[in-house]
């Protein structure tokens, strides 16, 4: 087996473009969400989200495409990819919602023509293919080693990632571009404000006053290569994914399905709770999610819980991006010697008996275990190490 | 590390041609699995009975993990989400916006036989099944798993005309719903039994080569089938040069849905031919080959 390692990473989220930008925007609290007017029927709904740059007018494609190609091109040119080299990488791109967004204009254009004109108007008529973005996005960017799209909701592009690191650890590739991505779409805001799960006032996990998410915009990339002796980059050193079929929209929350793919992953990286030094949380701030991590975490953390951060109140739950968005920022405040904070939100642990960090905390190399947990009972767990 | 051999447990298939309304599935779910599954589609039900026959009745392993792919989804689903949205002007039933997640029929496919592994939805615009057979033996090869669900389903949204536009097929194209299914489990060594012996993405025509004549073996008990999108002369050529000459044909009078490659196997498996490998070869537009080999 190769031993592997992140060799370059990427972001564009609602704390800018770059990780450079991000890292700044984590050592100051996160900024309320902005609300979008989302048309539905003859009248509006009100959405909060926090995005890149706070318009989501325009055309979802040129949108869609900027965002995931200025991540990967960061991700790449930061890992010295040359043409060559990207000629064998394997890229694997996590989703939820693909290019959705694309396909609603398309059939809003037709439904208005419609009206107009006449005719028929049928949705999905534009880019049926679920493999097609990942198609696309591979020409685009000059990868000739295939493509791999992973669409277990918010669990997508970790997910990805694993499989990611596997194509490289086994030679099937000479590195792997992984790509998170998830664009505002209506299906996904109207379909969360269905479910009552959105909420006005900022994510507040595992808080007292929890109310639920806001919808979060990212894409971010991350190449994964073979590891070079002596250096300390991090790597995925385990992970573990395990189907939960308690439920379709929630994780059981007696914490027991989340507790045994923490415990998998510990296992699969080689290493007990004790060596853990922070935990990045799923923290979706929804009443049931909430619990079943928090039970999950306390289960196996039973002799005390290192630093537990929250990353989702700074950029939003990002769905299937946030897998890798999370991770690549986690990763670069830890390079700069810090855990980011949240001040105000679980400042102490309530009910679910979690704390969050309050503010930038200083934290050396070491291990890092980092949780995710989507719709269909797709529970994710990556440990990353620097040491 | 020693590889262990996939070993082919069983294959289940669901196949039919859509000449007008796709039929009711109700009563085959029911047969299938002996009980009814309620507040589930069509995508999902196809899922259930492919997987409920590759079973057979036999009790499934709970830590088998579920790799699933498809060419376009659950169409009927995301369709009924944007009528609503757009045309209705309503938001998305609470269920639909959940079932609109691809592994959700992962989900489905999991509580049914009580499966506690892993969890894939992976798709591919030409090698859909490929590649969850290929996320599959990576899984096996990495000790993350050693008991894969693999499967494919594809449906047809009614009306026909408009589903051909919607996937780009001429008005006359015959079109089929499907749902194939694998389990693989690792094996012993020296264990016998059908195996998946090799999965692989090729870049080019000399990759291809130097496959062929890696998993050929004695070329003269080797047959090659050539997916639904590749080149047949251009594969037929690369395969005589490899010394492989048999052709195993399963997709002769098959209406086309995207995931035809899921049906190769059990085709293969069932038929009692002299062929004792299997090697299938699809193509990508951009030429790459997706490639795998089974024996007896």
């Amino acid at each position: 087996m190769i031993e592997t390692c992140f060799v370059g990473s990427g972001i564009r989220s609602a704390l800018g473009a770059g990780m450079a930008a991000s890292v700044e925007a984590l050592r100051r609290p996160p900024a309320p969400p902005a609300l979008l007017c989302v048309p539905l029927g003859a009248g509006k709904e009100d959405v909060p989200c926090l995005g890149p740059d706070g318009a989501v007018d325009g055309d979802p494609e040129e949108r869609l495409y900027r965002l995931i190609e200025g991540a990967a091109r960061e991700a790449i040119t930061e890992a010295g990819l040359s043409q060559d080299d990207l000629q064998t990488t394997a890229l694997l791109l996590g989703t939820s919602s693909l290019d959705i967004a694309i396909t609603e204009a398309a059939y809003a254009r037709d439904i208005a023509d419609q009206k107009a004109h006449g005719g028929e108007a049928h949705p999905l008529m534009s880019n049926s293919s679920m493999g097609e973005l990942g198609r696309s996005l591979a020409r685009r960017l000059g990868v000739g080693g295939g493509d791999f799209t992973i669409n277990t909701a918010c669990t997508a592009s970790a997910n990805a990632l694993s499989y990611g690191d596997a194509l490289v650890r086994t030679g099937r590739a000479s590195h792997a571009l992984i790509l998170g991505t998830e664009t505002f779409n209506h299906t996904t805001a109207l379909g969360f404000k269905s479910l009552d799960l959105l909420t006005p006032i900022g994510m507040r996990p595992f808080d007292k006053d929890r109310r639920g998410i806001v919808l979060g915009e990212a894409c971010a990339a991350l190449v994964v290569g073979p590891r070079k002796r002596g250096t300390n980059s991090f790597r995925l050193r385990g992970s573990a994914n395990l189907c939960d079929t308690h439920g379709i929209s929630a994780a059981n929350p007696d914490g027991s399905t989340v507790a045994a793919v923490i415990r998998d992953a510990l296992a699969a990286a080689g290493i007990g709770p004790g060596h853990v030094l922070a935990i990045k949380s799923h923290g979706t701030a929804s009443l049931l999610n909430d619990e079943a991590e928090a039970a999950g975490l306390k289960h196996i953390f039973a002799a005390g819980l290192p630093l537990v951060c929250a990353l989702k109140p700074f950029i939003g739950h990002t769905f299937g991006a946030c897998g890798l968005a999370e991770l690549v920022m986690l990763c670069a405040c830890i390079r700069s010697g810090f855990i980011p904070g949240t001040p105000g939100i679980s400042p102490a642990p309530g009910d679910l008996g979690i704390g969050l960090t309050q503010g930038p905390t200083p934290v050396g190399p070491g291990a890092f275990l980092l949780n995710y947990f989507g719709f269909g009972g797709n529970n994710t767990a990556l440990v990353v190490t620097n040491d | 590390m020693t590889r262990r051999p996939i070993l082919i447990r069983g294959c289940g298939d669901y196949y039919a041609p859509i000449s007008e309304t796709p039929p009711e599935l109700g009563p085959l779910v029911k047969e299938t699995l002996g009980a009814q599954v309620r507040r589930v589609g069509r995508f999902v039900q196809l899922a259930l009975i492919g997987a409920a026959r590759s079973f057979g009745g036999q009790p499934a392993r709970p830590d088998t993990s579920v790799y699933l792919t498809s060419g376009r989804g659950d169409m009927e689903t995301m369709a009924e989400v944007m009528i609503q949205l757009y045309r209705d002007g309503m938001p998305p039933r609470p269920l639909s916006f959940i079932n609109t997640v691809s592994n959700s029929a992962c989900f489905y496919v999991a509580k049914q036989f009580g499966l506690r592994g892993r969890s894939s939805f992976v798709c591919n615009r030409y090698f859909s099944f490929e590649s969850a057979l290929q996320l599959a033996t990576l899984d096996i090869e990495m000790g993350v798993s050693s008991s894969a669900l693999v499967g494919s389903v594809d449906i047809v949204l009614a009306p026909l005309a408009v589903h051909r536009r919607r996937i780009a097929l001429a008005s006359e194209t015959p079109v089929a719903e499907a749902a194939h299914w694998l389990r693989l489990e690792a094996g012993e060594a020296g264990e016998s039994g059908p195996r998946l012996t090799s999965i692989e993405t090729l870049a080019d025509r000399t990759a291809l080569l130097a496959w062929l004549e890696a998993q050929a073996g004695d070329p003269s008990s080797a047959a090659l089938a050539i997916g639904q999108f590749g080149d047949e002369r251009d594969i037929r050529e690369i395969a005589a040069n490899a010394g492989v000459t048999a052709n195993f044909e399963y997709r002769k009078d098959r209406a086309y849905y995207d995931s035809q490659s899921g049906a190769a196997i059990s085709a293969f498996l069932m038929q009692s031919a002299q062929a004792s490998t299997l090697l299938h070869v699809n193509q990508s537009a951009e030429g790459r080959y997706a490639a795998f080999a089974v024996t007896r």
